[in-house]
């Protein structure tokens, strides 16, 4: 293929519209500022970027569809395109991440939450904290809540998890918004009485499961107390597929379709995954889980301080992630429904044209103005990676203290020194300022000249922590590696035209919505 | 003694004098002016000091003049 | 030292530190500032006017002494950096209009209209404010005189 530097010369600046360019699987990615694109062989994108392509020609039709020709310009389709892509502008935080406590009863090698042991009670979230979390939430300008509880060990200050749901669904009650409740939770210490309580009160359950028993024990070290009142070591897994399986059965109960309502997991991908990604795939399908988020390990927590065991190159997960996925498009073949939420995030925007707002994944990215992480003591992070860099000594993404409904004076100092702020006050601090700019892609080098700009989101907290600042370089991240790699993968896949697989990520972007999870209004 | 020299085109010289400041309690300075650089002259209890206390100096003169939009 | 060229960056061992000469033309003050701020919490950094054309930035280690090769690895990002710097700076001057508008559309979503309160500390007053693009002046005021002028 010719080198795009020996066409400069010849490029037709009336002919295209301006455009990004990428080789992929021997073909060329070409994507427009609002995200349409097209594949191209070698000779076909040479014609394109000379401006050397006659009308009524097949390559013209299919350039000119895709707002690729300057004379056939749809201005009304790009600025649908372009609102489509950025309409989470328009709203503040819809994601609220309620760190009830740090205690934890496992200990994960992995864990970026810098849990802390059971015996921390003055980790746990008092109830004067609580109800101005919810109080503060409930200023958000967005229209949808979601409120996620998380730890350490949510399961571990219930009493704390109720108090919130059942603030909230008051406050709801005048603010009429779009409230869901959802929880990360190991299960190790779900019960019955728990069990029910979540059922009943729709609360939405996501777990981590690493995989076949054997590596996810060897990961999450579970100590139970045995009927000598002595620790000894359970299994994590056990625990957590047990739960899962009672929680699914649950919702079955109640008529809830199995395909849609059952119990989400995530999977943290460490070194000793790598090779075992099959094992991995089918341990998923066999807990009934529709979706498998392959995400790597990140740099917080105690992964910092575990990365020689845990951690590897890039490259090294990217090959692990094609394979998975490659399987995960055969079981689908064989009529088995699994998905991957990367890959799903991805081909929402790519295919579809509309923006699923991943908070991580999207320009400018959620910290602040998409998420806020309301921590154990009321202090209040951009996100939940700046509240991890908290445990780990770094209050770079510290917004404040939460000051609630306005019974606690503004501008107060609490005793450690966080200043007592509103959510308008947040909103509009300096570090959410900041890091909206240093996450637009626009201003970003290499971003502002990717293929994938449309697409694709960086963390400017992954950067400050890796590279020194929230604005990082890219051609250095590891993260931008992963959102190239994954892209790259799609695009090869897409490129062959298969249509078994062009089928499957159709269905990839479909959402169904889990309204059975929305709370009502007593109204 | 280390003599730092801060060239005026690129620190400020309240930025300097703010460093120094901070820093009084670990270092002796003695500030002159020369055409083109503010010069601080350091002396600490050790030549590991005098570096240490230096560097730091001449970090913090470069943070704040940064933060002040340059020089 | 293969990979950095001699007469850009040069070592000196004794000092644990590293210089790098850089070409104030390619790269503007406010690069070398940003990077050299970046690297701050990692090492000693010193910037200087060996000439009009250049800037020397001195990079000290700060703590014992620097494992073999850490020195070099520390141009070579700080080389990085402030290239990642210059061009951040002149794409924000190229694209400083629609990173204005998504930057100013994503807060006012997320902060919404003020309320009473927030506007309670608002200064409302009869003072001159600053005013460059005229916003606040009347038709007449800003078109007024001119009309007359080119009338006569």
């Amino acid at each position: 293929m010719q080198p795009l530097v020996q066409l400069r010369k010849h490029l037709a600046t009336g002919f295209a519209m301006p455009f990004k360019h990428r080789e992929v699987a021997g073909k060329v990615l070409v994507t427009n500022t609002e995200g349409d694109f097209l594949l191209l062989e070698g000779d076909e994108f040479a014609a394109f970027a000379r401006g050397d392509v006659a009308k009524g020609t097949d390559l013209y039709e299919r350039l000119a569809s895709r707002n690729f020709v300057r004379a056939e310009v749809d201005e009304r389709r790009m600025v649908e395109r372009l609102r489509a892509r950025k309409r989470f502008l328009s709203w503040g935080p819809n994601l609220h991440i309620v760190v009830v406590t740090l205690r934890c009863n496992e200990t994960c090698v992995y864990c970026h939450a810098s849990r802390a042991d059971m015996d921390a009670t003055h980790t746990d979230m008092s109830p004067a904290v609580a109800d101005r979390t919810v109080d503060q939430i409930f200023a958000t300008t967005s229209p949808d809540v979601t409120i996620e509880f998380q730890g350490g060990e949510p399961l571990v200050a219930f009493d704390v998890v109720k108090r919130i749901v059942e603030r909230a669904r008051q406050k709801n009650e005048t603010a009429g918004k779009r409230l869901e409740f959802t929880m990360v939770s190991n299960l190790s210490l779900m019960d019955e009485e728990k069990l029910a309580w979540l059922v009943e009160n729709k609360v939405q359950i996501c777990t981590s499961i690493d995989g076949p028993e054997h590596l996810h024990d060897k990961q999450r070290k579970l100590l139970v107390r045995g009927p000598d009142g002595k620790s000894a070591a359970g299994s994590a897994h056990a625990e957590a597929t047990r739960w899962i399986r009672r929680l699914n059965e649950a919702y079955a109960k109640m008529g809830l379709d199995p395909t849609l309502y059952h119990v989400e997991a995530l999977l943290t991908t460490t070194r000793d995954a790598l090779p075992r990604w099959k094992e991995i795939v089918d341990t998923y399908v066999d807990l009934g889980c529709r979706a498998l988020f392959l995400r790597p390990v990140d740099p917080f927590g105690f992964a910092d301080k575990t990365a020689p065991r845990v951690e590897y190159p890039r490259a090294e997960y990217l090959a692990f992630y094609r394979s998975a996925v490659d399987y995960m498009i055969e079981l689908n073949a064989r009529g088995v429904e699994i998905l991957e939420r990367f890959a799903a995030i991805f081909l929402t925007k790519i295919l579809g044209g509309e923006d699923p707002n991943f908070l991580d994944v999207r320009s400018p990215c959620g910290a602040g103005i998409g998420q806020v992480a309301y921590n154990y003591d009321g202090k209040v992070f951009t996100c939940d990676e700046g509240r991890m860099l908290h445990e780990m000594g770094d209050d770079t993404f510290l917004l404040g203290e939460v000051a609630g409904g306005g019974e606690a004076p503004r501008g107060a100092a609490a005793p450690d020194g966080a200043v007592r702020r509103r959510y308008r006050e947040m909103m509009g601090h300096e570090t959410v300022r900041a890091l909206a700019i240093a996450s637009n892609l626009d201003a970003q080098p290499d971003c502002v000249n990717c293929t994938y700009q449309p697409y694709c989101g960086v963390c400017p907290v992954h950067n400050h922590k890796t590279q020194g600042s929230i604005f990082g370089r890219m051609r250095e991240s590891t993260l931008c590696a992963v959102h190239k790699g994954i892209q790259d993968y799609l695009f090869e896949r897409i490129g062959t035209g298969d249509p078994h697989v062009l089928r499957v990520f159709q269905q990839w972007t479909t959402v169904r919505d889990r309204t059975h999870f929305l709370q009502t209004c007593a109204t | 003694m280390i003599e730092l020299r801060l060239h005026r085109e690129l620190y400020r010289g309240e930025c300097v004098d703010e460093a120094m400041k901070a820093l009084g309690a670990y270092a002796a300075f003695e500030r002159a002016e020369e055409p083109a650089h503010w010069v601080v002259r350091v002396t600490a209890a050790s030549p590991e000091r005098e570096r240490r206390v230096a560097g730091e100096l001449g970090n913090r003169a470069l943070g704040l003049t940064v933060k002040r939009g340059g020089a | 030292m293969d990979a950095l060229p001699p007469d850009l960056v040069s070592i000196d061992l004794a000092a644990r530190a590293v210089s790098l000469r850089v070409d104030a033309s390619l790269y503007p003050v406010g690069a070398v500032y940003a990077a050299a701020y970046v690297f701050l919490d990692r090492c000693y950094v010193l910037l200087d006017r060996p000439d009009a054309a250049h800037v020397r930035v001195s990079l000290s280690w700060k703590k014992g002494d620097p494992p073999a090769g850490a020195l070099e690895a520390l141009a070579g990002e700080f080389a990085n950096e402030l290239l990642s710097c210059a061009w951040r700076a002149r794409i924000a001057e190229e694209s400083r209009a629609v990173i204005e508008a998504t930057t100013a559309r994503a807060l006012s979503g997320a902060m919404g209209a003020p309320s009473l309160d927030d506007l309670e500390s608002f200064q409302f007053g009869d003072e001159a404010f600053e005013d460059p693009l005229g916003i606040a002046m009347s038709w007449e005021e800003k078109y007024g005189k001119q009309k007359k002028e080119a009338a006569k």
